[in-house]
């Protein structure tokens, strides 16, 4: 990604030469500085426009998915519809891959991404992030006859299994180096380890493992909840005060009606159950410690 | 049916979506194709004229195209003309763009070996009867390039086709992406049906490109008979 | 007095240090056949080309009735319509048939009606005995047909002379004679001809004038009679010797002792 971003620099430099070669930056760069125009919209544009474009996965089901009647749906999508009906206008969905977001949002071709963006100190740099509505952490699931409730249950000899590249991984070589690892490379390898009994648990992310225990008979989530926990929120353009002030605003006053719960048990209780409702959904941005 | 998935095509519009797009991922391609053929023959023209600064001009375009991955282009054309000059490109405008961009050197670089190919008394003999260069160009040089391009082209259509669905980067949602939304939005309910999904899809894609290539070998018939 | 269609004065040509024609003058007249013999190298293709405004000349002038050949000019293609050529290696265009070969020129270039080029083209084809192969393309043809359509193309446009660069020099030894009588034909109409060739015995039949090349210069030029059987100059015996053969064998009467 740092690799992309460089040759990314470096030929938006070329772009630039080429243009200016061609004698039409004049022109076009100049009308763009003098205008001092912003690439994002603000709330009253917006509101004026009678439109929100929303960047939103079209395939990462539960969060941003696509029906079968090629209607928008999930978590992130239930929110979406309820900020355009507040902002009194139609919502404008934007199919977003996991790479471009940031782009949409420093280019103004979306006003909001609500694609299970997670907060990070990088990000920061780049966008503005609302309020959370969603925390996500590390779980560990193990089999029924022996559940892992914490990090202590495993023995000498235990192996944990996880995914190479993973969050997982990275937490526990990190934090807990004496624990032994069994590393994999695909999802469907984990699994098939966890189910010959190749380790004693699974450490992924904790949404995963949750989903995999509801779906799985015998297997429990002893570990909900492991390391830091993150947060997912709303994001728009860096500097767009006034469209962030609202969403905030509105996230707080969302929790009166406990909106994300609601969400939860609309979009997300299928897959992950109604048990861990309390340890995903963020209501009102005040992530629970 | 079940464990292949095909039932999963059948719920709702999904089967109608999938066909979308089809379409839109073949727009892109067949547009950007006819665009690359007809700047390509321009550019591989001009690329064997012997001048120093159009050789080198050429030179840099074609390493770009050759170095630059397609989806950077798409970023830059996409998101950069955004970022540089404020415009708002459609994203499928953006896509035929890029490719374009990168099928006008291909052909570009095609055409030139083909027209270099043709001997030089080709053009010295149709100077002694008179044609000037551009009707030599345009009776003589271009319809034999043409002929020679034709299954080169083909080939080029196809990897087209191939690489749209690099065009789901700047949102535009063509088959592969549509395939993949089905198999997300029902993973749940069947969790198997990827393989029928992407058999079908090949078959879609098949099914398209076959007249293309019907089309390319009976014109490589009627052209060598 | 002789009607000078074509003049050449003081021709230099070269390419880079390698100075192919020096000083070069010739004239033709209305209706005469010059054939040019020499060792290969002497310069006698490079000399046709010149004519054409197909190579970049280094001094001297080439005018037809007048006009001066010019590559750069832009009356060349124009000046070209009135010079028939003949390349060694046929180059008909291979996308278009016999017959679209021939038309091409006279229709884009010449303007002239399509019926009546068809028509005359036809009838040109059933002198040189190709009327059958109309409309095939020229990779069914043989060498000599493929020659001989590409005379017929030539002479389509009209030319007021006609240049050949060793047309029968990559056929194969039977089809020679098809292609010389073509040839022949159209000297006894009385058309004006350039013939570069290594056929001693047709050059003999054809020619008005025989110059014979060496280096870039004329060694010798006179009538075909003359030059062939009475050379002045040893350079030129020597090279006629290379087309005769000593016997080396004593051949006594045995084959006809057995009857």
């Amino acid at each position: 990604m740092k690799k992309f971003k460089r040759i990314f620099a470096v030929l938006t430099a070329v772009m630039m030469i080429v243009a200016v070669a061609a004698g039409c930056s004049d022109t076009s760069s100049n009308a763009y500085n003098t205008s001092k125009k912003t690439v994002y919209r603000t709330l009253d544009e917006i509101k004026e426009s009678g439109t929100v474009k929303i960047g939103v996965f079209s395939d990462k089901n539960p969060f941003g998915y696509v029906d079968e009647n090629g209607e928008y749906q999930g978590y992130d999508v239930y929110f979406a519809k309820r900020l355009a009906k507040d902002l009194g206008v139609k919502a404008e969905y934007v199919s977003t891959e996991a790479a471009n977001r940031i782009e949409y949002l420093q280019t103004g071709k979306v006003d909001i991404i609500l694609a299970n963006f997670t907060v990070t100190d990088e990000r920061k740099e780049e966008v503005d992030f609302a309020l959370p509505y969603m925390s996500v952490s590390l779980g560990v699931v193990s089999p029924d006859k022996k559940v892992i409730k914490s990090l202590n249950d495993i023995k000498d000899g235990d192996e944990v299994i996880v995914i190479s590249g993973t969050t997982a991984e990275t937490y526990l070589t990190e934090n807990h180096p004496d624990i032994k690892l069994k590393k994999f490379d695909a999802y469907a390898q984990a699994k098939t380890a966890l189910e010959n009994g190749e380790g004693a648990a699974w450490a992924n992310d904790n949404t995963e493992v949750i989903a995999y225990a509801l779906q799985n008979k015998g297997y429990t989530v002893g570990i909900p909840s492991l390391g830091s926990k993150d947060t997912i929120a709303p994001a728009v353009s860096k500097g767009n005060k006034t469209l962030l002030n609202w969403i905030n605003n509105e996230i707080k006053a969302l929790g009166k009606e406990k909106f994300f719960h609601k969400n939860y048990e609309k979009t997300l209780a299928d897959t992950y159950g109604k048990d861990y409702e309390e340890q995903l959904v963020v209501e009102s941005g005040k992530v629970k410690k | 049916m079940q464990a292949l998935g095909i039932d999963v095509l059948l719920k709702g519009n999904n089967f109608i979506r999938l066909i979308d797009g089809l379409c839109t991922a073949l727009r892109i391609s067949l547009v950007s194709v006819i665009f690359s053929i007809v700047f390509g023959i321009v550019f591989g023209i001009v690329m064997t004229y012997k001048n120093t600064v159009i050789r080198v001009v050429s030179r840099v375009y074609l390493e770009i195209v050759r170095i630059m991955p397609q989806m950077v282009l798409l970023f830059i054309v996409f998101f950069g003309t955004t970022r540089m000059f404020g415009l708002n490109l459609d994203a499928e405008l953006a896509s035929i763009i890029v490719f374009t961009f990168w099928g006008t050197a291909e052909m570009g670089d095609l055409v030139r070996g083909a027209v270099s190919n043709i001997p030089k008394h080709q053009y010295e003999s149709s100077y002694a009867l008179g044609l000037n260069k551009a009707q030599t160009y345009f009776y003589i040089v271009i319809p034999q390039t043409l002929r020679r391009l034709i299954p080169l082209s083909i080939n080029l259509v196809t990897r087209m086709i191939k690489t749209t669905s690099l065009v789901m980067m700047i949102g535009v949602v063509e088959a592969l992406k549509v395939t993949q939304q089905i198999i997300e939005a029902n993973r749940m309910t069947a969790p198997n049906a990827a393989f029928g999904l992407y058999l079908t899809v090949f078959i879609l894609y098949f099914l398209a490109c076959w007249p293309i290539s019907l089309l390319a070998s009976y014109l490589e018939k009627k052209w060598s008979a | 007095m002789a009607d000078k269609l074509l003049t050449i004065e003081h021709l230099k040509k070269s390419y880079g240090d390698n100075l192919i024609l020096k000083d070069f003058n010739l004239t033709v007249n209305r209706g005469e056949v010059v054939v040019i013999i020499g060792p290969s190298g002497c310069g006698k293709s490079t000399l046709l080309r010149c004519i054409n405004g197909l190579e970049e000349i280094q001094g001297g002038e080439i005018k037809l009735y007048g006009e001066k050949i010019d590559r750069n000019k832009k009356n060349i293609a124009e000046i070209r319509q009135k010079i028939g050529m003949v390349f060694q290696s046929y180059e008909l265009f291979p996308h278009k048939t016999v017959l679209q070969n021939i038309i091409l020129a006279p229709i884009k270039v010449q303007k002239r009606s399509k019926s009546d080029v068809i028509k005359e083209a036809e009838y040109l084809l059933e002198k040189v005995g190709l009327s059958d192969k109309r409309d095939v393309y020229p990779r069914q043809l043989s060498g000599g047909q493929k020659q001989r359509v590409a005379i017929v193309r030539a002479l389509c446009m009209h030319p007021e002379i006609m240049l050949f660069d060793e047309v029968t020099a990559a056929l194969d030894p039977e089809m020679v004679r098809e292609v010389l009588d073509t040839i022949l034909e159209l000297a006894k109409q009385g058309r004006t001809m350039i013939v570069v060739t290594h056929e001693m015995s047709f050059a003999r039949a054809v020619s008005d004038r025989v110059l014979f090349l060496d280096k870039g210069e004329i060694i010798e030029e006179d009538i075909p009679e003359k030059i062939f059987d009475n050379p002045k100059t040893e350079r030129a015996r020597r090279f006629f010797h290379t087309f005769e053969y000593d016997a080396v064998k004593n051949h006594t009467d045995t084959l006809n002792r057995k009857v």
